[in-house]
């Protein structure tokens, strides 16, 4: 059975794809290694048609093909390495394009060596929640008012920094010294968390 | 074992591990190293290249060598942070195993820029917005499309401020009939002869 999840889209573009069914063996493995190459630079970097436009050249076919090849050879390298399946999964289903033994070990290998690659890019491509960049602290005494004079208030005064998506924002917050006792209280029952039960059997599990 | 110039909690475990790295640096090439890290706390550029000089006799490696100014900019901007005089920074220093010679010296280049130090610690606390300059205009409407003999002066302020988030400046205007301008100059006054008290 096909492992690579329902999207056959890509299936029949790798198939279709001219420079992956050069007859001749030499050419095939060279052409799979530059569009190997290439598709890998793809998710690396981006888009580079001069690349493509070279390695066109080089093997003698189309700059339409090649682009065509390469985006086919990376749906194909994203989706194995997202489903990280294994080997016999990915032979399974690349054996339905019909190309020979040696182009399926070819391809096989290019999946083996970037998966680790491409799974690291992709983990990056979920979204973030902002995360904490540092905290500036004041604590100030309010001493009079328009309203009211001889006063003695105590408030702290918080600027949060976080980091969202490259960008830094910041929150500025202000409390008073009992309900920041109340936070720290808080915040330390939920580190506390960590050395129940419960979570010492997730964490262990998950290790 | 409680620093004082750590705010009187423990040492961090990386300032301990570093020590040791700042013992191989010889007590003379150590003072000219805080005296770096001074400037670069006190707000002037850091060169980078006579502190990579004055390391290499040591044999550094380059991740000591930027070690050895991390932990030279915790141990002064924490000492003056909590206000540490150079004789019990000294000791305590001398406690976490650092050498007296380089004790000492490190703690003569501090108590000379105690005091600036301080001031330019004070000068970046948090401050969400500072007010830059005021500028007034005092009009006088003759009519306007309500009354036809108006005659009432009027202020117009403009408040430039310092936005604390961002950095920029952002101009507040402001337009206020004379009594009421009064009212607010008669509170100003009064909150400027409360801050006076404290001074």
């Amino acid at each position: 059975m096909c492992g690579i999840a329902g999207k056959s889209s890509c299936l029949p573009v790798l198939w279709k794809n001219t420079a992956l069914s050069q007859e001749n063996p030499v050419l095939q493995s060279a052409a799979v290694g530059e569009l190997g190459r290439l598709a890998v630079e793809l998710l690396r970097r981006g888009a580079a048609p001069r690349a493509c436009e070279a390695a066109a050249r080089k093997l003698n076919i189309g700059a339409d093909t090649v682009q065509h090849g390469v985006e086919g050879l990376t749906y194909l390298l994203t989706e194995s390495s997202k489903l990280m399946i294994s080997e016999i999964d990915f032979q399974d289903s690349i054996h339905v394009l019909g190309f020979s033994d040696e182009l399926n070990k070819l391809l096989l290998q290019l999946y083996l060596d970037n998966r680790k690659e491409i799974r690291s890019i992709l983990s990056e491509l979920a979204p973030k929640l902002p995360s904490y960049h540092s905290l500036e602290w004041r604590l100030d005494v309010q001493l009079a008012s328009r309203s009211l004079r001889q006063q003695i208030k105590p408030a702290v005064t918080l600027k949060l920094h976080l980091n969202q998506d490259e960008d830094q924002i910041a929150q500025v917050l202000q409390t008073d010294p009992s309900t920041l006792l109340h936070l720290i209280q808080q915040l330390e029952q939920a580190l506390g968390e960590m050395k129940t039960n419960h979570c010492r059997r997730i964490v262990r599990n998950m290790k | 074992m409680r620093f004082r110039f750590c705010g009187d909690l423990d040492c961090p475990d990386w300032v301990l591990a570093e020590i040791s790295t700042l013992a191989k640096i010889s007590s003379v090439k150590l003072k000219l190293i805080c005296a770096q890290v001074l400037r670069d706390l006190l707000g002037d550029a850091i060169e980078y290249e006579k502190i990579l000089k004055l390391t290499s006799d040591a044999k550094l490696e380059s991740g000591d060598v930027k070690a050895t100014i991390a932990v030279l900019s915790f141990i002064l901007s924490s000492a003056a942070k909590h206000n540490v005089d150079s004789e019990s920074l000294s000791s305590e220093l001398q406690q976490l195993g650092l050498p007296k010679e380089h004790a000492s010296g490190l703690c003569r280049s501090y108590e000379e820029k105690q005091s600036s130090l301080q001031d330019s610690l004070r000068a970046c606390s948090l401050r969400l917005s500072q007010l830059g300059s005021v500028r007034w205009r005092v009009d006088y409407t003759l009519s306007s499309s309500e009354l036809r003999e108006v005659n009432e002066p009027l202020v117009h302020l403009v408040f430039n401020l310092r936005d604390g988030e961002r950095g920029g400046m952002a101009a507040v205007p402001i337009a206020i009939s004379a009594d009421k301008f009064r009212v607010l100059l008669a509170e100003l006054k009064q909150a400027q002869a409360l801050m006076n008290t404290l001074l």
